[in-house]
């Protein structure tokens, strides 16, 4: 088995499909959170506005992932371009409503108490809302790797490079152990980043004492 | 980033036609109000009587629709409110201490602010801590590994931090149980002399406004009912609502708020006799003045009394009142009312007489008394 | 015009569907039954949502993928990996519907003396009634998306005509070809929000 596997490994690239996956991966996850977090931080005090962004961000969401890919070839053309947008597009709304949710939901005691004891907007935001949101927001790049890693590896149907194109080419050539090697090595990839994050999650969780 | 401090000391809070209104009605109306520098002022009424609001309208988070705050005769709408919230101390039922800091991280938050440097602040939150009686270990604990009991002490502590002149409490003590809550006045009551500065505090519980105000303001539906010391409330009571929030139908739950003086009789001159008057003399004076006893010798200086009894027992008419004086039982005019009656009873006298600075003022009897307090 | 609607609309219609609508049934005939599992077996619901949680970070393609070795490629494999994909979301949501009452609602059923089994159909199940069409909802977009995907593996379906023309580059009728995806997308979930509003009972729908 380990023989079958460095084989494809081999035959494959699968070293440097592996780092271009990745390098899309990250830049996406990248521009997502940025992104993301900032229109969390920018609409949780506007609920009207709130409403309106997640109901347009819902719709990206409703769109099939190889249908927004194909929407945006024309736009970006094929490979990286494309890849990276759609993975964009698709993690704005969970790290966004999860920013969103953990800047409001903060319990109204503390921010009566912050308030009271003489805290500004800006110092609350800072020093209140943000720790509290950490978690949340963490819960929220959490969802957005696990859909980030899916596009990417559905790049490869569209000349994106990554594991997503040996997958293909293990279909097209009717080549099991191709498919195999490929699928498990993302499949293991994608687990493990979803893993720590989890860890991150329940640490932030942890530390902020809120069970 | 600091902000100034504006007060440093208080000479009075006053509120002047301070009203607010939601849904068309006034849950604070006209609302005239003084607090002395210095001085525990208790706001008490039921829910819906406007004494939260209207604490909330000093440190302005809430903004009246009509009136104004003035702290030391300045109005705070000319203060900027987070600055006005810097300098006075807020202290909330639900403690709302932020679980992800820690106690030190806690109290230190506002100085952290204010640029103070860390060294000061850990020596200062410790200073703190000493003073609502926790152990220094604490700063390094988290709220939720506290009790309720220590996490309002910490909540003081916190709104001690900035040492404001002013504090501004509300139903501090109101989430913790009975037992907890007996414990933690008693020691409020402890550290109020210590704290030195002015405080309000709202409360819904009258015997903790008994405890600890030095007067006490009572609220009903907006509007200020009657101010006044725990005694003139008791013993005058604007109208039937202030009788029953202060329970005056049952003063004699009350025995350990009142000091002797506010219950003694009077003592006219001429209950006292000189010590050389005879038995029939003193007869005669006690008949025409129509009282039951006599004190005898001066007013600097009493040796005792004697009762109409014991003259009319006596048979030999012309002995001195020296001779037939008893040594009287006597008291402070500030003594508690309940720890006066425990000593009569425990020395056996049912009567005493009442003294401030070694001059009589009044006396006692200890079944008339009875009387007085139903 | 009547020629790109046969092309791109009625021919791949029916297979579409068939895989959609048939992988939602066979999910929910699988997953309710698990769900309800879960909540009677603490160790089997964190062996069962444990595995579903692994399963689910795994990229949708790679899963499709991988049942080639084991199943062959056609209708029926893209089947298994579509029931595969929607397993999680549903059981979780539904998992957390039943769960998450208020424990003294669940003590003052118990005193009153109901059994677990009326608990269940009395109190659980109307409380889980949003938490399960929020999974159902999310399961059919997966569907959705996924049915295009199986034409990789051989099934049929509207990714048929799509992988066709990214072959070709013919972006002009690539566009063409994915609108009825986008729109049949739409259509699911709007009338699986107005399912979910005509059945839930009045105060359990959210504002």
């Amino acid at each position: 088995m380990i023989e079958t596997f460095q084989m494809v490994w081999n035959s494959q690239d699968l070293g440097t499909k592996t780092i271009e996956h990745l390098e899309m991966f990250f830049w996406a996850l990248l521009f997502s959170i940025l992104f993301g977090i900032l229109i969390g931080i920018l609409i949780y005090k506007k609920k009207q506005l709130a409403d309106i962004v997640f109901q347009v961000l819902n719709i990206i969401e409703l769109i099939p992932t190889l249908a927004l890919l194909i929407l945006l070839l024309p736009l970006l053309g094929l490979g990286s371009g494309p890849t990276i947008a759609a993975c964009i597009l698709y993690s704005l709304l969970p790290i966004a409503r999860n920013t969103y949710t953990g800047l409001v939901t903060v319990n109204t005691q503390y921010l009566q108490a912050a308030q009271g004891i003489g805290l500004s907007s800006k110092e609350i935001l800072l020093n209140i809302r943000i720790p509290y949101a950490l978690p949340h927001i963490i819960g929220g790049i959490r969802i957005a790797i696990v859909f980030t890693m899916g596009v990417v590896t559905l790049g490869g149907v569209i000349a994106a490079g990554g594991l997503g194109q040996s997958i293909q080419t293990g279909l097209q050539f009717n080549r099991p152990d191709i498919i195999i090697v490929s699928s498990i090595w993302v499949g293991i990839l994608a687990v493990l980043f979803d893993f720590f994050a989890g860890v991150v999650e329940r640490t932030l969780t942890r530390r902020n004492h809120l069970g | 980033m600091t902000h100034q401090r504006l007060f440093d000391t208080i000479e009075s809070v006053q509120t002047k036609n301070l009203t607010k209104i939601y849904d068309n009605k006034a849950v604070v109306e006209d609302l005239n109000l003084t607090v002395e520098g210095g001085e525990l002022l208790i706001l008490i009424g039921g829910s819906g009587s406007g004494k939260t609001t209207t604490l909330k309208m000093i440190n302005r988070l809430i903004t009246p629709d009509k009136g104004s705050v003035f702290i030391n005769n300045t109005d705070t709408k000319n203060y900027d409110a987070v600055t006005l919230r810097r300098n006075i101390g807020y202290v909330i039922q639900q403690i709302g201490l932020f679980p992800h800091l820690s106690i030190l991280e806690n109290i230190g938050l506002i100085p952290k602010l204010e640029g103070i440097d860390k060294h000061t602040i850990k020596e200062e939150v410790i200073k703190l801590l000493n003073l609502v009686d926790l152990p220094a270990e604490f700063i390094e604990r988290y709220p939720h590994q506290l009790s309720g009991g220590q996490q309002q002490r910490i909540g003081l502590a916190r709104a001690l931090a900035m040492d404001p002149r002013l504090l501004l409490m509300d139903e501090p003590f109101g989430a913790l149980d009975p037992i907890l809550r007996k414990q933690l006045q008693e020691e409020f009551l402890s550290i109020k002399a210590e704290l030195n500065r002015t405080i309000l505090f709202v409360t819904h519980d009258i015997d903790e406004a008994y405890k600890l105000g030095d007067r006490i303001g009572v609220m009903d539906q907006g509007k200020l009912i009657q101010i006044g010391t725990p005694e003139e409330l008791l013993l005058n009571p604007a109208n039937d609502t202030v009788a029953n929030l202060v329970d005056a139908t049952s003063k004699l739950r009350h025995i350990e708020n009142f000091a002797v003086k506010e219950v003694m009789n009077p003592l006219p001159d001429h209950y006292i006799l000189s010590e050389h008057t005879t038995a029939a003399d003193a007869i005669q004076h006690l008949s025409t003045h129509n009282i039951e006893f006599c004190l005898i010798g001066t007013k600097k200086q009493l040796i005792g009394y004697c009762t109409l009894c014991t003259l009319l027992k006596t048979k030999d008419k012309n002995q001195p009142l020296n001779d037939l004086a008893t040594p009287h039982h006597h008291l402070q005019s500030s003594d508690s009312l309940s720890s006066a009656l425990h000593s009569m009873k425990k020395d056996n006298h049912f009567l005493s007489i009442i003294q401030k600075d070694d001059k009589p003022q009044g006396y006692l009897l200890a079944d008339a008394l009875l009387l007085k307090l139903i | 015009m009547v020629d790109y609607l046969e092309l791109l609309v009625f021919d791949p219609l029916p297979e579409h569907l068939m895989l959609v609508f048939g992988s939602l049934l066979i999910s929910l005939l699988l997953a309710l039954p698990l769900a309800i599992l879960c909540l009677k077996n603490k160790h089997l619901k964190t062996l069962i949502i444990g595995f579903a949680n692994l399963i689910q970070a795994i990229p949708s393609f790679a899963v499709l993928a991988l049942v080639v070795p084991l199943l062959g490629i056609g209708f029926t494999p893209a089947l298994f990996a579509i029931i595969l994909r929607m397993m999680l979301p549903i059981i979780k949501n539904t998992y957390i519907g039943l769960t998450t009452i208020d424990t003294k609602t669940l003590e003052y059923a118990k005193g009153l003396g109901l059994t677990d089994r009326q608990i269940l159909f009395q109190i659980r199940f109307p409380n889980a009634y949003p938490a399960f069409f929020s999974g159902v909802k999310f399961a059919a977009v997966l569907a959705n998306s996924l049915a295009i995907l199986s034409a990789i593996i051989g099934a049929g379906g509207f990714g048929v005509n799509v992988f066709k023309y990214i072959h070709q580059y013919n972006i002009q009728s690539l566009i063409y070809s994915i609108i009825p995806v986008i729109l049949i997308a739409v259509g699911l979930e709007i009338t699986l929000i107005l399912l979910e509003k005509k059945l839930t009972p009045v105060p359990l729908q959210k504002s």
